[in-house]
């Protein structure tokens, strides 16, 4: 899923400090998984605004919604009703919602109140980690099913650098160095040989390099 | 600093853009830089020119540089950190570079090694900021150097096709004005007529203006950007008169021999763009009287 982390409330405040009306928008998909801008948050930021707006002795509107999908212009189109209320739209979703609502209702300022940070998977509660950098040539199969490119610090291709210690990133002890995983994925699958197997540099341009990309699937358009 | 000099004094500069090979083989590139001795103020090496892999900028000046004349390199953030790109910039100073023209890189996409991966660290206006953050003796981690490098450093305006284009490209070349460019490249001119206000709304940021001369080499090219660069403001006649010259090589050296003496009359200085033909560069520059 995508990972998101609520941006400092400071941060936010300065973006919606010049409107009166604001529409405050969360997301039922990753960023509620990863309790950053679902229901739960929309409404706990709602009152965090509301709090400091009392402070400042100014009242402030704020209409609360959480669409099923933002990144879904079908979802998002659940908007229009409440758009003409609203000086401002704060959206709790990652970029990809933003994008999508700033993309639809051009003439309303959208302004993000989460960072959106990775794509990662949940190690534990409350703990995620970066799990995939979306290289869009995915190595899992020969590297054991883990991904060097999101795992390792320097996105080597053929073994650890001279920084992993006790199976460590120098980068911190918390950290695993991710080539000690794949050995340790490889050995125990019987697979060794695909260790010494020498993988090429590799072609970033299904990650990006030709630009912004896109998946065109001619049977769903 | 010859050119830096020259052009604060309000002198007319003259600059001739030399490529770097593909490869060891530097027989033209120093031929072509000897030639021009005493000529030029400045030869301007181009970094990965138009996105394809050739020997770095920094060699190619360093080696006009031994031929005695002043060296400009291209510097841009597509395939270099600051940390890369801050350590050319102090190895630039020591190999004698003292001028830097900071562009936009070419799109990876549109080059010859399409799947290296993109670095774009710092944009055009970071580098001039990071060029004079060096200037003044640290590094943008604000370290303190050992010693500080000194530059002449100016930024490129992207072609034009509109009075839109004009705007966005007037209020970057502003941003950049102010974060520390000390002159200013426009696009190639070809009808002096239509680019003499723009050139003019260009002088207005108080910092010399160079304009690109582009030696068209015939008549295909010609038309080719007419038709793909509407922002050239290339006119049919000057496709005509390239067309029914009876010495068409000739006839374009002319062409751009009078854009410079016209140019003279406008702006501070050029830079010739010989696109392959440096050895040209001479004759160019006797048609235009220099």
């Amino acid at each position: 899923m995508i990972t998101a982390e609520q941006k400092p409330i400071e941060e936010i405040i300065e973006y919606i400090a010049p409107y009166d009306r604001i529409l405050l928008v969360g997301c039922n998909e990753c960023v509620t998984v990863c309790a950053a801008g679902g229901r739960k948050e929309v409404g706990l930021l709602a009152s965090a605004l509301h709090l400091h707006s009392l402070k400042q002795g100014k009242t402030v509107d704020i209409k609360e919604i959480t669409l099923e999908r933002q990144c879904d212009p079908e979802y998002v189109e659940e908007l229009v009703s409440l758009i003409d209320s609203a000086d401002a739209i704060l959206s709790m979703a990652c970029g990809c919602g933003v994008q999508t609502i700033a993309g639809r209702y051009k003439d309303k300022p959208v302004y993000p109140a989460v960072n959106t940070k990775f794509m990662g998977a949940s190690e534990s509660q409350g703990i995620w980690a970066e799990r995939c950098k979306g290289c869009g040539d995915c190595l899992l199969g020969v590297t054991g099913g883990v991904c060097p490119v999101a795992r390792c610090s320097k996105q080597l291709m053929n073994g650890p650098c001279g920084g992993t210690s006790n199976g460590q990133c120098e980068i911190s002890p918390d950290t695993d160095c991710a080539w000690r995983l794949i050995w340790e994925r490889l050995k125990a699958l019987g697979m060794e040989k695909r260790y010494i197997e020498v993988m090429v540099a590799k072609d970033w341009r299904p990650a990006g390099g030709g630009g912004p990309r896109r998946i065109v699937r001619e049977d769903l358009t | 600093m010859n050119l830096k000099n020259k052009l604060t004094n309000g002198e007319f500069s003259v600059i001739a853009e030399m490529s770097t090979p593909k490869g060891v083989d530097i027989s033209d590139l120093v031929t072509s830089a000897r030639n021009l001795k005493s000529r030029v103020d400045a030869v301007v090496i181009p970094d990965m020119d138009n996105g394809v892999m050739h020997m770095s900028a920094i060699a190619g000046a360093a080696l006009v540089r031994q031929q005695g004349i002043e060296p400009m390199i291209h510097v841009y953030g597509r395939d270099r950190n600051r940390m890369a790109l801050q350590g050319d910039m102090l190895a630039a100073h020591v190999l004698g570079i003292p001028n830097l023209l900071v562009v936009q890189g070419e799109e990876m996409s549109l080059g010859d090694h399409q799947d290296a991966k993109l670095v774009d660290d710092l944009n055009e206006r970071d580098i001039l900021v990071m060029v004079d953050t060096l200037k003044k003796g640290s590094d943008l981690a604000g370290f303190e150097l050992k010693g500080s490098p000194d530059f002449f450093a100016g930024c490129q305006v992207n072609p034009m096709t509109d009075d839109k284009d004009l705007d966005a490209e007037f209020n970057r070349a502003k941003e950049k004005v102010d974060a520390g460019a000390q002159f200013i490249i426009v696009p190639p001119v070809f009808d002096i007529n239509s680019y003499t206000p723009i050139l003019e709304k260009f002088k207005s940021l108080d910092v010399p203006v160079i304009a690109t001369v582009f030696l068209l080499k015939n008549v295909g090219m010609a038309r080719y950007i007419s038709i793909n660069d509407p922002g050239s403001r290339l006119t049919d006649a000057l496709i005509t008169r390239i067309r029914t010259a009876k010495d068409r090589e000739t006839e374009c050296i002319a062409v751009a021999g009078e854009m410079i003496q016209a140019l003279g009359k406008v702006v501070h200085g050029v830079k010739i763009s010989a696109m392959g033909w440096e050895d040209r560069l001479p004759a160019i520059l006797d048609s235009a009287g220099i």
